[in-house]
């Protein structure tokens, strides 16, 4: 039984409040580059404490997409907007400093830290040390490390990393650093998490595992969750609303049930699962 | 005014073969991903065999060993140290390079000890007259080679079978090398390309007016880094850029040098990194540089 | 427990050498202090950061005639002049920071050829200042009333005390001070984000981490190392010369930080010892040596053959060895295998 997350318990050294009650709103996204045009005014928004999932076939600007939400792309057009902020004029550390959370598909740990480095990355924002109060070890630092770090543990105990956190990442199997990317996310104490493929390269067993985390990060803290997926099925499971992208378009805006009959979406995919 | 032409005739020739170099710089960094600090040590050991040896075999046989060694050896570091480096990130491997860089300067400037080397070139010291300008022969067969060279490259670069494939390489190695692309062929030419045009490079760098080949003559190769690196690391039309740039500033720099002087002497030595600079803050990825589609 | 014996250990013997030791072996300890300084600096910068800079030279020469100009010329307390000199590197680095910080690895590399070049270029014109291709001489430092030259005379434990022996506790503290500051940033919050900057300077943006202003920041901070380390050279040198502050030093920096292991404080200090000492040991024992001559008969010279080993062993270590010297003596451990056993199958732990 995966336990019960509790919602931090260090909000008093959190230097904002995540809530839940802000929409996402994607509104005329274009991004275009080396002529390419890789987003084509694409639209959705993202009901606060939702899972919405971005699908579409290989090359339909779903990873696009993401680049520009957390800010590492500039969109040439178009607007995001979580609650009153625009997303798209930020860089992606101010967007991070508003609460919203990214994962990689492509694992992007440091191999030669171990878990808990990694980890405790996430709570960069929520802490305050700076060179001098590392390099002398002043007293606010060690504070701070040993609070954050007991936040640390708490999370990887609840993603199920707790044995490994002194290992070094890139010594752990895929599917265990997969989680450890969720687990960096979470210590952002985030209001939107974006997860990028959470699932690629895994097995039915990791994804059924990995479906029920991510139901339980929903359930316990309440956030908006945008994921990127190829896999139907955890579609189906995890998903309140879909929206399928092709060539960078729009196709189909709505619930997974909708989206499966939907024939655009059908034709898109030329019979995929 | 002839003095400012003649040092721009002049600037724009050595501007060509600072375009040579820093061409070979770019080429390797296009097909490799390696940003090469060895590429002065080619150089040198391009020049070495043609001054050595152009007394026993004339100079177009040496020239042509020459130009063979620098391929050689470019093509040994790819093969024997780059292919294998296990190195993490780029920084790792531009510091591997820098190794090289080391053992191959080290030695070289041993062997050329205090001695200042001839080249042995048919053009020595004379001078033309053109249009009331004076320029020495070597000059303008430094930039009509250059340019020839330059053009030559460019469109065995766009037109040929290699060209596409290391234009391929450079855009995306895993497609390519899935269409049927040699990756380590085009590794292994691109560094013996490189140390090729290195070697030409050479030969115009030690020639009249320069007293020849000495300890410092790696030294002069170094202003193709800021040409390559204002040009941008991965255009070709970058480093023709950069090439005349950082030539045209040091000549003039250095012919106007006694009305500068407040500047310091040898003023024309650091202009192009200063020029360099100035050119980063105003573009980070250089002139014709691929900015970074990505942002941090 | 080991731990503090083998501390207390190495705490003795340093300790000792001063007693036992001559000149020659205290002058190339002193030496080898100061590039463990800044190659500690230049590994925050290249080793964990991922940041290439030729130009850690410029920032030693700028800390060793800063001292001299802040003590000599504007007559200060020398120790003010040395804090004052570090802190001005500091500010040179801040002052490249608009490069540094939006440069990223190799491409910095590049970019920093022009402090080197540059700097030597000030350095042989700026001649009131800097003493033009003569350099300038070195005021010795004044600290709690003990004055670090030969005169006036000072006896310890029958030992006479010259600038050398005095100036070996002074150049052990600020090792000393120099490796724990590092290690504290390198193993905190800061530590994390220049690493990440290294690894996936992407993930580094999105997980909050200010990526352009680290970047200056560990810039800077490199810097004053390179100034540290720029004033205790010319405390011993007792002399600055302008030709020593070029690119080889700076590539003799890169060459301390690979070899020894990169990303660490330790293995800086051990980079820096091996190519620090390489050459003076190969200078003094050039007779027992077979290929190595003696400096001006013609033949492969100490320096020249120190040179080459060290380039070598840079190739050599990227190839073969990653993890450096510290990585070598790391395995030679026998801590491994318990990290090894623990790589857990994927199911076992999950609760439930």
């Amino acid at each position: 039984m995966i336990p019960e997350f509790e919602p931090a318990l260090l909000r008093a050294h959190s230097t904002y409040q995540p809530d839940g009650t802000d929409a996402l709103e994607v509104r005329d996204v274009t991004v275009r580059f080396a002529g390419v045009t890789a987003l084509d005014g694409v639209s959705f928004t993202v009901a606060p404490g939702t899972v919405h999932a971005v699908i579409g076939p290989n090359g339909a600007g779903k990873s696009t997409c993401f680049n520009v939400l957390s800010g590492v792309y500039r969109a040439s057009e178009g607007s995001v907007r979580l609650g009153p902020a625009e997303l798209t004029a930020l860089r992606p550390h101010e967007i991070a400093g508003l609460g919203v959370a990214r994962t990689f598909q492509n694992i992007a740990l440091s191999p030669h830290l171990p878990v808990r480095d990694n980890i405790l990355l996430g709570r960069h924002r929520l802490t305050r040390s700076g060179f001098l109060a590392a390099g002398l070890r002043l007293p606010y630092a060690r504070k701070e490390e040993r609070i954050h770090a007991a936040r640390v543990a708490e999370i990887a105990e609840f993603v199920g990393l707790a044995p490994w956190l002194a290992t070094p990442v890139g010594l752990l199997p895929y599917g265990v650093q997969k989680r450890v990317e969720l687990a960096r996310a979470l210590a952002m104490e985030p209001r939107l998490l974006l997860l990028d493929e959470p699932v690629a390269g895994m097995n039915s067993g990791e994804r059924v595992e990995m479906a029920e985390l991510i139901l339980a990060v929903r359930r316990s803290l309440g956030i908006s969750i945008v994921l990127v997926e190829h896999d139907m099925g955890m579609v189906m499971r995890l998903a309140d609303r879909v929206t399928v992208l092709d060539f960078g378009r729009r196709i189909a805006d709505g619930t997974p049930a909708e989206v499966q009959s939907d024939p655009k979406v059908i034709n898109a995919y030329l019979g995929e699962s | 005014m002839t003095t400012f032409l003649e040092l721009l005739v002049n600037g724009i020739s050595i501007g060509a073969v600072y375009a040579l170099i820093a061409l070979g710089f770019v080429v390797i960094f296009k097909a490799t991903e390696v940003v090469n600090f060895a590429h002065a040590s080619l150089l040198l050991a391009g020049g070495y065999v043609v001054a050595r040896l152009h007394p026993y075999v004339g100079f177009w046989a040496a020239l042509a060993l020459g130009i063979a060694a620098a391929a050689v050896i470019g093509a040994a570091v790819e093969f024997l140290v780059i292919r294998r480096s296990k190195a993490a990130n780029h920084s790792v491997l531009a510091i591997v390079t820098i190794g090289v860089d080391i053992v191959l300067t080290t030695e070289l400037t041993r062997q050329i000890g205090t001695e200042v080397l001839a080249m042995g070139d048919p053009w020595e010291s004379r001078v033309v007259q053109i249009g009331g300008i004076t320029i020495a022969e070597t000059r303008i067969v430094a930039l009509v080679t250059a340019t020839a060279l330059i053009a030559a490259f460019l469109l065995a670069f766009k037109y040929t079978g290699w060209g596409v494939a290391m234009r391929a390489t450079a855009e995306d190695p895993e497609t390519a090398a899935l269409m049927g692309v040699r990756l380590g062929r085009v590794s292994l030419s691109a560094w013996a390309v490189a140390g090729a045009l290195a070697a030409v490079a050479a030969l115009f760098l030690c020639v009249f007016p320069t007293p020849g080949l000495d300890r410092s003559s790696s030294l002069a190769a170094l202003k193709a880094f800021p040409a390559a690196i204002l040009g941008g690391l991965d255009s070709t039309t970058g480093a023709l850029v950069g090439g005349l740039v950082v030539g045209i500033t040091e000549a003039l720099m250095t012919g106007y040098q006694n009305d500068l002087s407040f500047l310091g002497r040898g003023i024309g030595d650091v202009a192009p990194f200063l020029i360099m600079i100035a050119i980063l803050l105003w573009r980070p990825a250089g002139l014709f540089g691929t900015k970074e589609l990505a942002r941090v | 427990m080991s731990k503090w014996i083998i501390r207390l250990a190495v705490l003795a013997a340093f300790v000792a050498v001063p007693f036992y030791l001559e000149g020659f072996w205290l002058q190339t300890g002193l030496f080898a202090m100061s590039a463990a300084v800044g190659a500690i600096g230049i590994n925050l910068l290249t080793g964990a950061t991922g940041q290439l800079s030729m130009g850690h030279a410029f920032f030693l020469a700028v800390g060793a005639y800063a001292y001299v100009a802040f003590s000599a010329d504007l007559g200060l307390p020398t120790p003010l002049a040395a804090v004052l000199a570090v802190l001005l590197t500091g500010a040179a680095g801040g002052l490249f920071s608009p490069i540094a910080g939006r440069l990223k690895g190799a491409y910095l590399g590049i970019a920093t050829l022009a402090l080197i070049f540059g700097g030597q270029h000030l350095l042989f014109n700026a001649e009131p200042v800097t003493g033009g291709f003569n350099g300038r001489a070195v005021p010795p430092m004044e600290l709690f009333g003990l004055t670090f030259a030969d005169a006036p005379a000072l006896v310890v434990l029958d030992v006479p005390f010259g600038v050398l022996e005095r100036l070996w506790f002074l150049g052990g503290a600020l090792l000393l001070g120099a490796a724990l500051f590092a290690r504290g940033v390198l193993r905190g919050r800061p530590g994390r984000a220049m690493n990440t900057i290294r690894d996936h300077e992407l993930a580094a943006g999105v997980m909050g981490v200010p990526v352009t202003r680290y970047r200056a920041g560990v810039f800077v901070l490199s810097s004053m190392y390179g100034g540290a380390a720029g004033v205790l050279l010319a405390l011993v040198f007792q002399r600055t010369v302008p030709d020593y502050f070029g690119i080889l030093l700076s590539l003799d920096y890169l060459a301390m930080i690979v070899i020894g292991g990169l990303g660490s404080v330790g293995g800086a200090v051990i980079g820096a010892v091996f190519v620090s000492l390489l050459p003076q040991l190969l200078t003094r024992y050039s007779d027992a040596i077979p290929l190595v001559a003696a400096p001006g008969s013609g033949g492969l010279s100490p320096a020249e053959a120190a040179r080459i080993l060290y380039g070598a062993a840079v190739v050599a270590v990227v190839l073969f060895l990653p993890g450096g010297l510290l990585g070598l003596f790391r395995s030679l451990r026998p801590k491994l295998p318990r990290v090894v056993s623990r790589i857990p199958e994927t199911r076992s732990s999950h609760a439930g």
